[in-house]
């Protein structure tokens, strides 16, 4: 690159400066520092600008700490706050690509090192900055402006740490909020293949794997990173069943990953099509015929559940694989998810968890089910959950699952019809006729229901 | 250049990897020592402290994971982790992977940990993992490319037995390696050279002898670093002979 005194590149990527050869530590584990991409409107960005605010490397000592921020301000009419956190993400790279500058994590625990020998060619932040200029451009055709400022001393640091905290906090208050039905991208990991080889973990905005690792915010940042990686996208396709969670793109990945094993996959229910198990989730719910509720029980409980075995011997009869009616393999992360298990009446059908786990997701639990599930203390065995739950008044002694579906949210009837008309003759050959319409286990979401007289 | 240095416990394995990374220190090499074998010390042997290990950040990291925010990815984090768990000694870096996992599912983070370690041992010229018998440590976490599997042995013949085993071992868990060699560590000139040409037999190349060595004992005997070791003392000067010859190996 023109005018930068060291060289720019894909190779320097990875690159670790050794203490011995270390120039300056620019924030870090013993100092402090943020990076911060903000979308503004043109007239805030002064184009391929680069400020320094504190001292630039030839000021600063050799073998010095400073604390560091960095912020950039991008404009374009195609640019959309949501972008933010994506361009952001990038920094990590693009700062990586300059030979002699290390440049580890991201927003408010970054940590950068300039070396010596980038130093003594008279390596600068504005050099610094005008890659980044450079480099946004040409990555990303709808930045149509951008400025760059570094700040390195103490009190710049601050006020730009605490404003960066305020952007973050607001980013993740949206980024939660994402459901399935926001994104078109859904995530697949095959990691645990090589001991369930018909396992394929499909991740999703409410659904993450099994193991809890893998949400879908890390998917897709596992996809950038390593796109040849384990983890790959499964785009969504049509929506089968907005309630149990079936898309097509599910089902069809799914049967080809598996071999043809797997034919179809619902995300939020225990029965027909469960997701797979691996191996390595975290809990597992399972379906209690004896009351018809829901028990759930993580690793981390070494006691027995309700069936009489504990969490170990369960989990070797569900995982490696296969899909095991009643049983599903989960994340503890899922149990706070919006749909968790919606296809079964989601919290209002769980009776059992250990009171640990219970504790554990208790924001989650809807306040008038907390004290409707039994714990190990209050339920040891089918008889004395049972008599919890009749104690308790639990909605699964009234037959939950149809008040359930009766009060599936409107966004997501389990069947819809624009409009159904049926026409009526009220008469035939001039003489009422009586009759009676039954509907046997239907599922039909009408909004409103018109019955007109035939003009 | 990545060196692993396994064999029993009680061979003298971590004193041998010690003293490499000594020998080519000394000869100008930018090295990291990683310390995989949670039974012995090859920090201590160094003369260095550990602050926090791998294990220990890769426990944390499965505690946390869950409370990261949507836009903080634990992959970058892990990467940040393990660049501030390095020791930064002064003519070497050194890495310690702490103790084996708890229970759970480690998959996720072994895997990219693996992707971290590989790229940042890119960065030093040689690579010195002191790694156990089991070679757990390199199937699962730290790497599955080595390119010369240092076997040390006792004076046994089922020492040497051992490094054949080990070779099957690394095979059947596919870590790749391009050069095997046996150490004999702690030879007399009685064991020395029925030893070697036992190994000959059995289709092992011997990097080097290492002699049995009184000043070895002592710091051993007083707990201190082996790099307070004269230089020009039997074992050291042995093992900068292997560590020449590991270079012509991994060449």
């Amino acid at each position: 690159m023109k005018d930068i005194p060291v060289d720019v590149g894909l190779i320097y990527e990875g690159e670790r400066i050794r203490k011995s050869s270390m120039y300056v530590d620019l924030a870090g584990p013993k100092s402090k520092g943020a990076e911060l991409l903000l979308v503004v409107p043109p007239e805030e960005v002064e184009d391929g600008r680069v400020e320094v605010v504190g001292p630039d490397v030839d000021q600063m000592e050799e073998g010095g700490r400073y604390p560091f921020g960095i912020l950039i301000k991008v404009a374009g009419e195609k640019l959309e706050e949501d972008l933010e956190g994506v361009f952001e993400r990038k920094l990590h790279y693009f700062c990586n690509y300059i030979q002699g500058f290390m440049h580890l994590n991201s927003r408010d625990i970054i940590w950068c090192r300039i070396s010596k020998d980038a130093a003594k060619k008279g390596l600068k932040l504005e050099h610094v900055g005008k890659v980044l200029v450079n480099l946004y451009k040409s990555e990303f055709d709808v930045i149509e402006k951008i400025q760059v400022t570094f700040y390195t001393d103490e009190k710049a640091v601050d006020e730009h740490i605490a404003r960066a905290r305020e952007v973050y906090e607001k980013r993740d208050a949206r980024a939660s909020a994402i459901k399935d039905e926001d994104v078109d991208v859904f995530y697949s990991c095959l990691l645990c293949q090589s001991f369930a080889p018909t396992h394929v973990c499909a991740i999703t905005p409410s659904r993450s794997g099994g193991c809890g690792a893998v949400t879908w915010f890390e998917g897709r940042a596992a996809v950038k990173v390593d796109p040849s990686g384990p983890i790959g996208e499964i785009p969504k396709g049509e929506v089968i069943d907005p309630v149990k969670g079936e898309y097509s793109g599910i089902n069809e990945y799914v049967r080809e990953k598996s071999n043809g094993t797997i034919e179809r996959v619902y995300l939020h229910s225990l029965f027909d099509y469960p997701h797979t198990s691996c191996g390595c989730f975290e809990a597992i719910a399972f379906y209690i015929p004896e009351v018809d509720g829901i028990g759930i029980v993580h690793r981390d409980f070494h006691g027995v559940t309700p069936f009489g075995i504990p969490f170990s011997t369960m989990a070797g009869q569900v995982g490696g694989g296969v899909q095991s009616q009643g049983f599903l393999g989960i994340s503890i992360a899922y149990l706070r998810s919006p749909k968790f298990l919606q296809g079964d009446g989601g919290w209002r059908r769980v009776v059992w968890m250990p009171a640990q786990l219970k504790e554990r997701v208790r924001s989650a639990i809807p306040e008038e089910m907390y004290e409707k599930i039994a714990t190990e203390n209050e339920a040891q065995d089918l008889e004395s959950l049972r008599s919890f739950l009749e104690q308790k008044q639990h909605p699964v002694l009234e037959g939950l699952k149809r008040e359930e579906e009766k009060e599936a949210p409107e966004e997501e009837p389990a069947a819809t019809m624009p409009e159904l008309t049926v026409p009526v003759q009220a008469t035939a050959a001039g003489a009422p006729v009586e009759f009676t319409i039954t509907f046997k286990n239907a599922r039909i979401y009408a909004e409103k229901v018109i019955i007109r007289r035939k003009e | 250049m990545i060196v692993a240095v396994s064999g029993k416990g009680g061979t003298g394995k971590t004193v041998i990897a010690a003293l490499l990374v000594r020998c080519f220190t000394g000869m100008g090499r930018e090295v990291l020592a990683i310390d995989a074998d949670p039974d012995s010390n090859l920090a201590e042997a160094l003369g260095v402290e550990v602050e926090r290990t791998l294990g220990e950040i890769r426990e944390e990291m499965l505690a946390k994971m869950e409370s990261l925010p949507p836009g903080v990815s634990w992959r970058t984090t892990l990467e940040y982790e393990t660049h501030r768990a390095i020791v930064e000694a002064e003519d070497f870096d050194l890495l310690s992977m702490g103790r084996p996992e708890g229970q759970g599912c480690y998959c996720a983070v072994n895997h990219v940990l693996r992707q971290i370690i590989d790229t940042l041992a890119e960065n030093y010229e040689v690579v010195v993992i002191d790694t156990e018998a089991g070679l757990e440590h390199l199937s699962r976490r730290t790497t599955q490319s080595v390119d010369v599997m240092l076997v040390v042995t006792d004076t046994s013949k089922r020492g040497i037995t051992t490094a054949l085993r080990i070779k099957e071992l690394a095979e059947e868990l596919s870590i790749g390696f391009r050069k095997l060699a046996v150490v004999i560590n702690r030879a007399t000139p009685e064991t020395e050279g029925r030893l070697q040409e036992y190994a000959e037999e059995l289709g092992l190349e011997v990097a080097g002898v290492v002699p049995e060595d009184a000043q070895v004992r002592e710091l051993d005997l007083r707990g201190e670093p082996l790099l307070k070791l004269s230089e020009d003392s039997p074992a050291a000067r042995a093992v900068c002979g292997i560590a020449r010859k590991v270079m012509e190996l991994g060449a």
